[in-house]
């Protein structure tokens, strides 16, 4: 049982991550990012590729799967930074698809469907299971940690307070002399980086990655999270994260106790009651657990 | 390509296509021109509505005319059930907060039609006929039916739209709600007809796609870019637009596929709708944003 | 079409197994820690045809086992997860078995790209790994030993298959497969048959294996004009491939791998798509009493290929664990070759073989699925191959080779 929770844990963190990125992107400047599986994808697969096939060492693969999605995420925000916020939602969504597709038919590349297997793990093979999963678990906690630091600091420093005066009215921002551009890809290229580490580091956890592993489901976990924990508080994003590990948990505990259902289906009912809680909390609490405290307007 | 009957072939390919997909973005359109916001969760109605027909057809023994009107019913009863639960109270909050809750919605009706049926794919109880055969060009008589059955439903919605109260009053809500309503015209209830039909529609076209191919629970959100991408191109709440981008998309897609690699399709909707958001927002036949 | 009969057989056998492995599960609240052993099959997707019933298999031989006193009094019991035929779900599934129950051998993996995806799990942490997966890359990979894959790999069936059909008289083939692990390599021995033979492949195109819709591929395969189609696939895509090339009135033969159309192919197809198709599959040992008893104790039910290697899974590590005298994944590895081809009386069920390795004899177990001997690399030596033609509604033998 408690390698159990370690795992569950384990994967808070990634999620946690996440969240930390979408927040920057999302929470401080108001750019509904419903791609964010496509960078945590890349990072993925940037680490997976340069450990597996080239060789080298895992610290330097999460620094290369987390530098990848930055880009990426840098020039996704050249492109859609001037789009109106609900196109947004579509548009980083089909961003995140595409991605999918590349991965799931460029067999040279990414091995295709099949994925990629055998990505090395830190002392994985050399310790017990328990003893890597323990391991692995202060590794993403102590990552969260920092990243939890460096954003909070960032949030509220004059450059986030530049991102949130965005997020409320960009044309003021702009009249008062803001290079908004310049800023909404910063903060792209922020989130995404952190988004792109967690990717990485999910990649050597699990030992195997395939496209399916990165589906829509996986952003929606994390605008729950973050709707949950509270758009705009770094705090909020890491608690926001463990409120959903612990749903989809529990759910899949509750879907045990049902008899008679089968695994796809308890696969769906642990989706389904996913979604259903972000509509609810989008109705009945958006402000979050957490609201933030330097927010000015209720607005999601 | 060989040569030009190659390129008749796809052209013929992708008018077909384009036609399956008019419907879904129609109903995208009639919900975007009335209430003002993107519903991404016509994939999940497209799917409700492929499901409900197959029910209807592979197990009640209805033949497929019968089971497309199931079809419709469904999705529009599920589009309509859900806009009043689920998104209308959202509406205060913006589009943006809807869009989220329409994605979440999708996936939530997606995940509902896996719990109902699992995730294998299924197929409609219909004879399998031999294509055609023009010169070298094939089509399927599914495909043509498809096709009748599309032009049929955007046919059927433009009279509506063109010669009814109804339509009339929903064509006023859609160009001008404070005029409409200062008339008299009810604007919750011409929200709720809006959001019946373009679930409805979105659900016909569902099962048109299946009646082709098989279905599982992806069926719809396989689309939703494809339909989002047809929506645009045509000009966001814009009926007509919509079954003009259907067509533009459907045709690049297949050009698409045949240029590059078939399973790099939803590529090709993917950068049509970041051209045209890009460059010309108002597409070709729309007028407001 | 309905899929009910399929859908309530395999629910009876899941019931029935869930209740055998709950059963197992109370008697090993005895004396002595039990030994845990992990399945892996698929029970649903691609290979749902099959996964109750290799469960099914394992779980026999389990009860058997335990019912003539476990491995040196030590009860087995049996762990299980769906992999859904999805190397995602799959490696879910083998991390919950190794981590959490802590299975000292793994079985009944299926699809190669599960077995691709699980196998590095296993031999990084020593657990011994059987399955049915065909893909010759499966045991090139640095396993350690740790891999026993019954089935003849994909090479071996490929080049069979396309000497086969060179001898039928087919020269231009297209190749149509899905993705897997195996795809690439049967390009590259098919072509090399089809030379030898004095044919072409016409064709080669990797499908994306959620596909639904194969218009574009179709076309392609109607202008290559090709007198063979190979459908290299699964069942959900072989069957709308089948439904395509009927429409787009394709005369020629077509050739897939027998898994990928089975019974359900008929209930979704009607005759006159299916008639004239042809498949191919390694064949079990049918005259084996191995395979005998298996027959008996599935009873109505067919005994697939599968299932009679799955039997032979479950039999090999538990004679190997006895044989050890201790059951970690290591020992157990270390010992297979021993119950299986190291000489010995010849015993070709798990209570014989128990009897005598307590007794202190040495056995050479031959299953259900051949004499079972695995060459350095794990991979089965000597099996028979199947050809079959649908018609009308079920599969004629045509050849066995």
């Amino acid at each position: 049982m408690e390698a159990y929770l370690v795992a569950m844990l384990v994967f808070a963190g990634f999620y946690a991550l996440m969240a930390l990125g979408l927040n920057v992107i999302w929470g401080l400047t108001g750019m509904v990012n419903l791609g964010l599986v496509g960078f945590f994808g890349l990072g993925a697969y940037a680490s997976a590729l340069l450990t597996t096939k080239l060789g080298w060492p895992m610290p330097l693969g999460w620094v290369a799967g987390a530098l990848v999605a930055a880009i990426a995420g840098g020039v996704m925000a050249l492109i859609v930074a001037r789009l109106r916020g609900d196109y947004l939602a579509i548009v980083t969504l089909g961003f995140a698809e595409v991605t999918r597709l590349i991965a799931s038919n460029e067999i040279w590349l990414t091995n295709g469907t099949d994925g990629i297997s055998g990505i090395p793990g830190p002392w994985r093979g050399e310790v017990s299971p328990q003893g890597f999963n323990l391991i692995f678990l202060a590794l993403v906690w102590a990552t969260v940690a920092i990243a939890f630091v460096l954003l909070s600091r960032l949030s509220h420093a004059p450059f986030g307070r530049v991102l949130r005066a965005i997020r409320e009215d960009q044309d003021v921002a702009a009249v008062a002399g803001k290079p908004v551009l310049w800023f909404k890809i910063r903060a792209f290229i922020i989130g995404a980086c952190v988004t792109g580490m967690a990717g990485a580091l999910y990649a050597h956890y699990n030992a195997y990655i395939a496209p399916e592993g990165f589906a829509p489901l996986l952003t929606i976990y994390i605008v729950l999270a973050l709707t949950a924990g509270g758009v705009g508080s770094m705090r909020g994003a890491v608690v926001g994260a463990l409120f959903v590990m612990a749903l989809i948990e529990g759910t899949r505990f509750l879907a045990a106790e049902i008899p008679g259902v089968s695994p796809v289906q308890k696969a769906a009912l642990r989706e389904g009651i996913i979604a259903l809680t972000l509509i609810l909390l989008l109705r009945f609490r958006p402000q979050g657990l957490i609201p933030e405290r330097t927010r000015t307007r209720s607005t999601t | 390509m060989e040569d030009w009957r190659d390129l008749a072939q796809v052209l013929l390919n992708g008018v077909m296509a384009g036609s399956v997909l008019m419907l879904p973005a129609i109903g995208f359109n009639c919900i975007f021109a009335v209430l003002r916001y993107p519903n991404f969760a016509v994939a999940g109605f497209a799917t409700i509505g492929a499901f409900a027909g197959w029910v209807a057809n592979a197990q009640w023994g209805m033949p497929a005319g019968l089971a497309l009107l199931v079809a419709f019913l469904a999705a529009g009863a599920a589009g309509l059930l859900s806009e009043e639960l689920a998104l209308k109270p959202l509406r205060p909050a913006g589009p943006l907060t809807v869009a989220i809750a329409s994605v979440a919605l999708t996936i939530l009706l997606e995940n509902i039609i896996r719990f109902s049926f699992g995730n294998d794919l299924k197929g409609y109880d219909l004879p399998i006929l031999r294509d055609w055969r023009f010169d070298g060009i094939r089509v399927s008589p599914q495909q043509l039916t498809n096709t009748a059955y599309a032009i049929g439903a955007a046919g059927a919605l433009f009279a509506l739209l063109a010669f009814t109260r109804l339509g009339r009053a929903m064509r006023a809500v859609a160009d001008n709600p404070t005029l409409a309503d200062i008339k008299g015209v009810d604007p919750d209830r011409i929200a709720r007809v809006a959001v019946f039909i373009g679930a409805g529609l979105a659900g016909f076209g569902g099962m048109l796609i299946g009646l082709d191919t098989s279905i599982d629970p992806l069926t719809g959100f396989r689309v939703v870019l494809s339909v989002f991408a047809a929506a645009v191109v045509g000009g966001l709440g814009s009926i007509p637009g919509a079954a003009l981008g259907a067509m533009v998309v459907g045709v690049g897609e297949e050009m698409a596929g045949v240029l590059l690699e078939p399973a790099y399709r939803t590529v090709t909707a993917f950068l049509a709708i970041l051209l045209v958001l890009m460059f010309r927002p108002s597409g070709l036949l729309g007028a407001r944003n | 079409m309905t899929k009910l009969n399929t859908t309530r057989r395999t629910a009876l056998l899941g019931t029935a197994g869930a209740l055998a492995t709950f059963a197992i599960g109370g008697r090993a609240m005895a004396q002595n820690d039990p030994i845990r052993f992990g399945v892996l099959p698929p029970l649903t997707g691609a290979g749902g045809p099959y996964g109750p019933a290799m469960l099914r298999a394992i779980q026999q031989v389990v009860e058997e086992a335990n019912a003539a006193g476990g491995v040196r009094g030590r009860p087995i019991r049996l762990f299980f997860e769906d992999d859904q035929t999805n190397p995602d779900a799959g490696v879910r599934g083998a991390r919950k078995l190794i981590d959490v129950d802590r299975v000292q051998a793994l079985m009944g993996t299926w699809a190669s790209s599960v077995t691709t995806a699980v196998a590095p799990l296993c031999w990084e942490n020593r657990v011994p790994l059987f399955t049915v997966s065909g893909a010759d890359s499966i045991t090139l990979l640095p396993h350690q030993g740790f891999i026993f894959r019954t089935q003849p790999n994909s090479r071996l069936q490929i080049a069979t298959a396309g000497d086969w059909l060179a001898g039928k008289g087919a020269r231009r083939i297209y190749h149509m497969a899905a993705q897997s692990p195996f795809a690439q390599s049967s390009q590259e021995v098919l072509t090399e048959r089809m030379r030898a033979g004095g044919g072409v492949v016409s064709g080669f195109t990797i499908y994306e294996r959620e596909k639904t819709a194969f218009r574009s591929e179709v076309d392609a395969i109607m202008r290559s004009r090709s007198d063979t189609v190979f459908l290299n696939g699964y069942l959900p895509d072989v069957t709308i491939l089948l439904r395509e090339l009927f429409r787009a009135g394709f005369d020629g033969r077509r050739f897939t791998m027998a898994y990928a159309a089975n019974a359900n192919t008929f209930q979704a197809l009607p005759n006159e798509v299916t008639n004239g198709l042809i498949t191919f599959q390694p064949s079990p040992d049918l005259n084996s009493g191995a395979f005998a008893r298996l027959k008996n104790r599935f009873g109505a039910t067919e005994v697939d290929p599968y299932s009679a290697q799955t039997n032979d899974h479950a039999t090999m590590a538990i004679l190997a664990a006895a044989q050890a005298g201790d059951a970690s994944g290591t020992a157990i590895r270390d010992n297979v070759r021993r119950v299986t081809q190291g000489g010995g009386e010849t015993v070709d069920n798990v209570t014989d073989g128990l009897r005598a390795i307590t007794a202190g004899r040495a056995v050479n177990f031959d299953g259900a699925s051949g004499p079972v001997s695995f060459d350095e690399r794990g991979d089965i030596q000597g099996t028979k191959f199947r050809f079959e033609a649908a018609e009308n509604g079920s599969f004629k033998l045509l050849e066995l080779a």
